[in-house]
C-alpha cells in the first residue's frame, strides 16, 4: 500500500517537476538514483561529481543531506531519499525538490556512507554549485571559496558559469578562480601560462601563496611565468603596503596638525610659545571625559551625539582658559617670547596638576561613539573610521581657520599683526585685542583637537605632554605665519615617521625625525614656507 | 670701467625680495681715498646697496669688488668687516651694556679669535688710541659710563668711534646726522671729512645741507638704480632728480 | 658710572661665594665625621647628602647661566649634558662592581647578562679607568654641545627656534636612553653602584668627600666663570647677547663666540652630573626629561641671571623648598613649581640677585644725590630724585634675553 502511494507520489511530483523546471529534470533523477547502485566511495564520488557536472542548483538538497549523512536509499526499490529519523520510522524527502515522500521503517532503509574526502569534494562541487545562484554575491562568494581551494575539476562548471555571468567584478573573480583551477589541472601548458598572467595581475596575498605554491612545483618555462608572476605580486603588494603606509602618516599627520594648527596661530601672529598648549589639547579631552559622563548617567541614547557636544565645549574652556591666560599673563610679557616660554610653562605645571588633583592621575575611559568605531577595507587598505573621521575633522578645522584667516576681517588683522605689529597697531589694528582672541583661538581650537584625540589615546593628566614637543616640530618645520606650511608641515612629519619606522622601529624613528629636523633647521631656520623680509629679520 | 685702483666696484647689481626688485641692476665706482655722498627717497635701496657690501644680503646677479679685486660676494659679514670695510647702521648700535671704552676695546683692530679674547691683556698701544678716539669723537667724559645712557646723536658718535676704531679703509656711514641739532650735524661733518683724509668714505644722507658741507661727489639712487651722479649743484639740478626726491 | 659700582660689588659677591664655598667644603664633612652624632654641631649624613646634590645642581644652573644670562640663549637641553655627563659616571661606577652584581659575572654589568649580551659593547670600553671616565664625562656633554652648536649657530638659529631644538634634543636622547639596545641600562638606568675609586660609596667618609668635591667643583666653576665673563671674551659675550650683527659687522664671529660658551657650559654640566650621579646613587633616562631642563631655567631665573651668584642661590632655594614641599604637601607642589614660574617671569625678572643689585643701587644714588644737598630749599631736594630716576632703568640686562637687536 505504502509502496503504490508513495510511487504514486513520485509519479505526481515527477510529472509537476517535468512540467515546473528544466527538461535536464528527469536526467537528474536518473543520476541521483545512481546513488543506489554505487558501491564503495569511488563510485559515489563519481556521482557526485557527475552531479556537479549537472550545475544545476537544484542537486544542492541531495548533496547536503549527502554531506550530512542523511541520504538513505530504499532496499525495496532503490529509491534515493533524503530522511528524516524519528524513532523507528523515518520520514522521507524527495532529494531534489525536498518535498515529503512519505514514511519508511529503520530496516527498509540504508544510509549511504561518507567519509572526509568524500565531504571535501561534495564541498567543492557544492561551491561550483552556488556558481548559478540567483544573488550576486553568493556567486562571488562561491567563486572566492574556489580561487582558494582550486579544484581542476571545477573548471568545465567555472566555464559554464563564466559564460551566463553578466556582472563584471563576479565573471573576474570566477575567471581568477578558473584560472587557479587550470594552474592544478593537467591542462596545456599554454593555458596555464595564460592562468598564470591573469593570476599576476590580481596580486594579493592568496594569489601570491598560490603562485608561489605552484612555482615551487613547476618546471621550466611555467616555473618562470609563475616566477615572474610572483615578482609582480610582490611589487604591488609592497605598493599597498606603501599605501597603507602613507595611510598610517596622513592619519598622524592629522592628529599632529589637529594639535599644532592652534599653536601655529597663536606663534605666528604673537611670536609666542605657549607651552600649555598641549594642556589646552587635554582639556579638550577632559571636557569630552565629563559630557561622555553626564550622558551615560543621564541621557544614555545621546551617547553618539557626544563628541558633537564636546565640540563646542571644549572649544569655549580651552578658549577661555587661553584667554584668562593671556589678559593675565602673557600681555605682561608681551616682546619677550623666551620669558613667556617659561610662564606658560608654569601655567602648564598648573593645569596638569589640577587637572591630576580633580579627575585624578590615572587614564579616564572616553568611549567611542557607534560612528567613529569598526573599520573597512579599501582595495588592500585597511581603514579604521575614527582615524578617518580625524582626518576630515582636521581637513575641516584646517579649512575653516584657513577662511578665517584669508576673508575675514579679523584674519585680515591678525595677518596684519603677523606681518608688521608696529605698523599694525600704527594703523588702528587694536593689536591688544588681536592678541587676546588669536591667543584663545588657538587654545580653543586646541580644545577641540583634545576631543578629536579623545577618541585615539589615552585622557591623562600627561597627554598634552605628549603631543606639544610633536607640535613645535611641526610649526618650526612647516615655518610660522603660513597655515599651509603647518598642513605640509604635519603631513610629512607623519608620513616621514611612519615610512621611518619599519626599518628603524617607532622609537628610533621618532629619534631620526627628531634629528632631521634640528638639521633641517640648519638648512632653512625659519621653516619650510617662512615670511619672509625685515620684519621678520629684526 | 677698469677694476683697479677702485676700492669699491659694483657692476650690474641686482637684488629682490620676493619678487620685489630692491636693487635693480646697480653699477657703482669708488676711487681709492674717494668720499661720496648717496642720496635717493625712502625705499631707493641705499641700506639694501650697505648690506650687499658688507655680505649682509647676496646679490642675486652683479659684480662687487673691494680693492680692486676681492670679490665679495664670496664672503660673509665678518670676513669683510676683517677686510677693512666697516659700517654705520641706519640706527645707531651700539653694545648698551657696556661702557663706552669697551665698545672701542671691542671694536679695535685685532685678532678676531676667540683664544686671543679670553686672555687679552689691554696694551699700552690700545689704551693709547681709545683716548684717541675718545677724544676725537668727544666722549673722554662719558669713557665710563653705560653706551645705553648716551643721547642718540652720542651714540652715532660712538658707533662712528667704533668704525674708527676698526681701522678699516672704507667706511660705510648710513645716515651719520639723522636726529642730530645743526651744531651736531656741522661737528659730524667736520668728523667725516677728517676721516676722509685717510679712507674711503660711503656716506647715505638725506640732509641736505649736510651732503653739501661735504662737497663730495653725489650719486642719486632710485627704484635700486642710479638716477644721477656728479657734484651736488648737477645732480639737483637734474630733472628727474627733482621730480623723484627733492620736490620742486 | 654705575657700572663700575656695578662691577666692583659684583666681584667682591662672587669673590665673597668662592671663599664660603671652599670654606663649606672643609667645614661640613668635618662637622659629618669628626663631630659626634650628640654634639649641637653635627651635620647629620642625609643632609650631607640632600646640600650635595643641592651643589650639584647649583652647577647646573651656573653652567645654564653662562648661556643664557651672559649670551642669551635660553637652553631648554642643558639637562642633557648633565645626563651625559652621569651616564658617564655611572658608567665607571657600573665597572666598579665588578663580580658583586646579581649575576657574578665579572665581565658585564647585570643588566646586560640579563639582555643575554655576550661582550661588552665598544662604548663600554676604558671606564674602568677612573681617568678616562672623568675625562668622559667632559669629552662627551663637550663633543654633543660642539656639533649642536656648531650646526645650530652657524646657521643662525636664534631666540625661541633654538629653545625649541635643544628641547628636541634632549627628548630625542631621552627616548634613545630608553631603549635596551642603546647599552645603557634602559629604563632602569644604572645603579646599584658599590665603590667609587676603591672606596664604598655609602659611606659617610666617601660621601662627606664627595661633598667637598661638588663645593669644590662649584667653587672652581664660579671661578671659571667669572674670569671668562671678566675676559674681553666676556665682554664679547655679552656684545653678542645684545646686538649680534653688530659684532659680525665688527669682523667677529658671533657663532664661534657662542659655541664656545655653549661648549664650556655643557663640560660644566656635565662635571655636575658627574658629581651628582655617585651621591643618589642612581641614573636613568628620566634624567634626560625635556621638564627637568626646564626646572635648571627656573633656579637661574629666581636667582637672577647674568648674576653668576644668582644661580646658586636660586638652585639652592627652589631645591630646598621642592624638598619641604614634597615631604609636607606632595601634590601641591607643581602647584608651587607652576606658580613660581609665573610668577619670577612677571614679578622678578632680575631674579632676588638683580633685584637686589637694583634696590642698592637706587638707594645709593639716592643717597648720593642727598648728600650735596644740605643747604637747598627742599623744593629742589624733591625734585632731585626725580630727576634722577631713570637711572633706576639704567641697567641694561635686556629682558629678553634672547632677541638680538635689530641691525638697522
Ligand atoms: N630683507 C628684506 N626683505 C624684504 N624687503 C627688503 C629687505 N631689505 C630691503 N627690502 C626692501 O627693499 C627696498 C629698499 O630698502 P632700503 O632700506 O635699501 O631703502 P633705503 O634707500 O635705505 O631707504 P631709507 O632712506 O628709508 O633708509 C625697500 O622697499 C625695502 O622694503
Ligand atoms: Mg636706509
Amino acid at each position: 500500500m505504502k509502496i503504490l502511494r508513495a510511487l504514486g507520489l513520485t509519479f505526481l511530483l515527477t510529472l509537476m517537476f517535468a512540467a515546473a523546471s528544466s527538461a535536464d529534470e528527469a536526467a537528474l533523477r536518473q543520476t541521483v538514483t545512481k546513488f543506489a547502485t554505487a558501491k564503495g566511495f569511488p563510485a559515489i564520488e563519481a556521482v557526485v561529481r557527475e552531479l556537479g557536472a549537472t550545475g544545476d542548483p537544484a542537486v544542492e538538497k541531495v548533496l547536503n543531506a549527502l554531506s550530512e549523512g542523511n541520504l538513505y536509499v530504499r532496499k525495496s526499490d532503490d529509491g534515493v531519499f533524503i530522511g528524516k529519523e524519528g524513532g523507528a520510522t523515518a520520514s522521507l524527502l524527495d532529494p531534489l525538490s525536498g518535498e515529503p515522500a512519505g514514511e519508511a521503517l529503520k530496516a527498509e532503509i540504508t544510509k549511504i556512507r561518507v567519509n572526509n574526502s568524500l565531504r571535501g569534494t561534495i564541498r567543492d562541487v557544492l561551491g561550483t554549485l552556488t556558481l548559478g545562484s540567483d544573488d550576486p554575491k553568493v556567486r562571488l562568494a562561491a567563486a572566492t571559496t574556489m580561487f582558494k581551494s582550486p579544484d581542476a575539476d571545477a573548471i568545465p562548471a567555472l566555464d559554464a558559469a563564466i559564460a551566463k555571468e553578466t556582472e563584471a567584478s563576479v565573471k573576474a573573480r570566477m575567471q581568477d578562480a578558473r584560472a587557479s583551477a587550470v594552474l592544478v589541472s593537467d591542462l596545456p601548458e599554454a593555458e596555464k601560462l595564460a592562468a598564470i598572467e591573469l593570476l599576476g595581475k590580481r596580486g594579493d596575498r592568496d594569489t601570491l601563496s598560490l603562485l608561489t605554491g605552484f612555482q615551487a612545483n613547476a618546471q621550466g618555462a611555467l616555473k618562470n611565468a609563475a616566477g615572474a608572476a610572483v615578482e609582480h605580486i610582490n611589487s604591488t603588494l609592497a605598493l599597498w603596503q606603501t599605501g597603507q603606509n602613507v595611510w598610517y602618516g596622513i592619519s598622524l599627520g592629522s592628529v599632529l596638525l589637529l594639535a599644532a594648527i592652534g599653536l601655529a596661530i597663536t606663534f605666528g601672529v604673537m611670536g609666542v610659545i605657549n607651552m600649555a598648549h598641549g594642556e589646552m589639547v587635554m582639556l579638550g579631552a577632559y571636557t569630552t571625559f565629563v559630557v561622555q559622563e553626564v550622558i551615560r548617567t543621564h541621557a544614555p541614547a545621546l551617547f553618539d551625539w557626544s563628541l558633537a557636544i564636546a565640540l563646542p565645549l571644549a572649544f569655549l574652556v580651552a578658549g577661555g582658559v587661553g584667554l584668562a591666560i593671556e589678559r593675565g599673563i602673557i600681555r605682561f610679557l608681551y616682546g619677550r617670547p623666551l620669558e613667556t616660554l617659561l610662564a606658560t610653562w608654569g601655567v602648564s605645571l598648573i593645569l596638569q596638576q589640577a587637572v591630576r588633583t580633580i579627575f585624578g592621575p590615572t587614564n579616564r575611559e572616553v568611549g567611542n561613539p557607534s560612528w567613529m568605531s569598526g573599520a573597512f577595507d579599501l582595495g588592500q587598505l585597511a581603514i579604521t573610521w575614527n582615524r578617518l573621521w580625524i582626518l576630515v575633522f582636521a581637513l575641516c578645522v584646517f579649512a575653516v581657520l584657513l577662511y578665517v584667516m584669508k576673508r575675514t576681517s579679523w584674519g585680515l588683522q591678525m595677518r596684519a599683526v603677523t606681518a608688521n605689529r608696529r605698523m599694525a597697531a600704527s594703523m588702528g589694528i587694536r593689536t591688544p585685542w588681536v592678541d587676546a582672541l588669536t591667543f584663545a583661538l588657538g587654545s580653543g581650537i586646541a580644545g577641540i583637537a583634545g576631543v578629536a584625540l579623545s577618541q585615539i589615546d589615552n585622557v591623562s593628566p600627561n597627554l598634552g605632554q605628549g603631543y606639544i614637543i610633536d607640535s613645535f616640530m611641526v610649526v618650526v618645520f612647516g615655518g610660522v605665519g603660513n597655515l599651509w606650511g603647518t598642513l605640509v608641515g604635519a603631513m610629512s612629519l607623519g608620513i616621514l615617521n611612519k615610512f621611518l619606522e619599519p626599518y628603524a622601529g617607532a622609537v628610533l624613528g621618532k629619534i631620526l625625525v627628531l634629528v632631521l629636523i634640528i638639521l633641517f633647521i640648519q638648512k632653512r631656520p625659519r621653516g619650510l614656507f617662512a615670511l619672509k623680509g625685515r620684519a621678520v629679520e629684526a | 670701467m677698469s677694476k683697479s685702483n677702485t676700492i669699491l666696484y659694483l657692476d650690474g647689481v641686482s637684488v629682490s625680495f620676493d619678487g620685489f626688485r630692491a636693487i635693480n641692476n646697480l653699477s657703482l665706482v669708488l676711487d681709492k681715498g674717494e668720499m661720496r655722498a648717496i642720496i635717493g627717497p625712502n625705499g631707493a635701496g641705499k641700506t639694501t646697496m650697505m648690506d650687499i657690501v658688507t655680505g649682509k644680503t647676496r646679490p642675486d646677479s652683479g659684480e662687487v669688488f673691494f680693492d680692486g679685486e676681492i670679490d665679495l660676494t664670496r664672503h660673509d659679514e665678518a670676513e669683510i668687516a676683517m677686510m677693512g670695510i666697516g659700517r654705520k647702521f641706519q640706527k645707531p648700535t651700539v653694545f648698551e651694556s657696556h661702557s663706552i671704552e669697551d665698545n672701542l676695546v671691542l671694536s679695535l683692530k685685532g685678532p678676531r679669535s676667540i683664544f686671543p679674547a679670553l686672555f687679552h691683556r689691554r696694551s699700552f698701544e690700545e689704551t693709547r688710541r681709545i683716548d684717541e678716539i675718545l677724544a676725537t669723537t668727544r666722549l673722554e667724559a662719558k669713557r665710563h659710563d653705560l653706551a645705553a645712557n648716551l643721547s642718540h646723536g652720542q651714540k652715532q658718535w660712538l658707533e662712528i668711534g667704533m668704525l674708527l676704531a676698526q681701522d678699516p679703509k672704507l667706511l660705510l656711514v648710513d645716515e651719520p646726522v639723522a636726529g642730530m641739532t645743526d651744531a651736531e650735524t656741522e661737528e659730524t661733518a667736520r668728523l667725516l671729512k677728517e676721516i676722509a683724509k685717510t679712507r674711503s668714505v660711503v656716506v647715505v644722507e638725506h640732509d641736505m645741507h649736510f651732503v653739501r658741507e661735504l662737497g663730495v661727489k653725489v650719486t642719486c639712487l632710485h627704484e635700486g638704480s642710479v638716477l644721477s651722479e656728479g657734484s651736488l649743484d648737477f645732480v639737483s639740478a637734474d630733472e628727474r632728480v627733482v621730480e623723484v626726491y627733492l620736490g620742486r | 658710572m654705575t657700572g663700575r659700582f656695578f662691577a666692583a660689588g659684583a666681584d667682591r659677591r662672587i669673590a665673597i661665594t668662592i671663599a664660603i664655598l671652599l670654606a663649606v667644603a672643609i667645614v661640613v664633612p668635618i662637622l659629618n665625621i669628626a663631630v659626634p652624632p650628640a654634639s649641637a654641631f653635627h651635620v647629620p649624613a642625609y643632609i650631607v647628602a640632600l646640600v650635595g646634590k643641592y651643589l650639584c645642581y647649583a652647577l647646573l644652573a651656573l653652567a645654564l647661566d653662562l648661556v643664557w644670562g651672559y649670551c642669551g640663549i635660553l637652553s631648554l637641553g642643558h639637562g642633557a649634558f648633565f645626563a651625559l655627563g652621569g651616564y658617564a659616571m655611572g658608567m665607571y661606577l657600573m665597572r666598579q662592581i665588578g663580580e658583586r652584581g646579581v649575576y657574578g659575572n665579572p665581565l658585564l654589568p647585570d643588566f646586560m647578562v640579563f639582555l643575554n649580551w655576550k661582550e661588552l659593547p665598544w662604548f663600554w670600553h676604558g671606564f674602568d679607568h677612573f681617568w678616562f671616565a672623568a675625562l668622559m664625562v667632559m669629552l662627551v656633554p663637550g663633543l654633543l654641545a660642539f656639533i649642536f652648536g656648531w650646526f645650530a649657530f652657524r646657521s643662525r638659529v636664534t631666540g625661541v627656534y633654538l629653545s625649541i631644538i635643544t628641547q628636541a634634543m634632549t627628548y630625542a636622547l631621552l627616548l634613545a636612553f630608553f631603549r635596551n639596545d642603546m647599552g645603557f641600562g634602559g629604563n632602569n638606568g644604572l645603579t646599584d653602584f658599590k665603590d667609587i675609586l676603591g672606596f664604598n660609596v655609602q659611606a659617610n667618609t666617601t660621601r662627606s668627600a664627595l661633598f667637598a668635591a661638588s663645593a669644590i667643583a662649584l667653587a672652581l666653576g664660579v671661578f671659571i666663570t667669572w674670569r671668562i665673563i671678566g675676559s674681553k671674551y666676556g665682554k664679547l659675550l655679552m656684545a653678542v647677547r645684545d646686538a649680534e650683527s653688530r659684532t659680525r659687522f665688527l669682523g667677529w664671529r658671533a657663532e664661534n663666540v657662542k659655541l664656545f660658551a655653549f661648549t664650556v657650559s655643557a663640560v660644566m654640566a656635565g662635571v655636575a652630573g658627574a658629581l651628582y650621579v655617585p651621591q643618589v646613587g642612581i641614573i636613568n633616562p628620566g634624567e634626560f626629561d625635556p621638564a627637568n631642563s626646564i626646572e635648571v631655567v627656573v633656579w637661574t631665573a629666581v636667582g637672577g641671571r647674568g648674576t653668576l651668584v644668582g644661580p646658586i642661590i636660586g638652585a639652592l632655594l627652589v631645591n630646598g623648598g621642592k624638598s619641604w614641599f614634597t615631604g609636607a604637601f606632595p601634590e601641591f607642589w607643581l602647584f608651587a613649581l607652576g606658580g613660581l614660574f609665573v610668577a619670577v617671569t612677571l614679578f622678578l625678572p632680575k631674579g632676588i640677585v638683580g633685584m637686589w643689585d637694583q634696590w642698592q643701587n637706587s638707594r645709593r644714588e639716592r643717597r648720593a644725590a642727598a648728600t650735596p644737598e644740605q643747604g637747598i630749599p627742599p623744593i629742589v631736594e624733591v625734585a632731585m630724585p626725580v630727576k634722577q630716576k631713570p637711572a633706576a632703568k639704567s641697567s641694561p640686562t635686556p629682558l629678553d634675553g634672547g632677541e638680538p637687536q635689530p641691525a638697522e
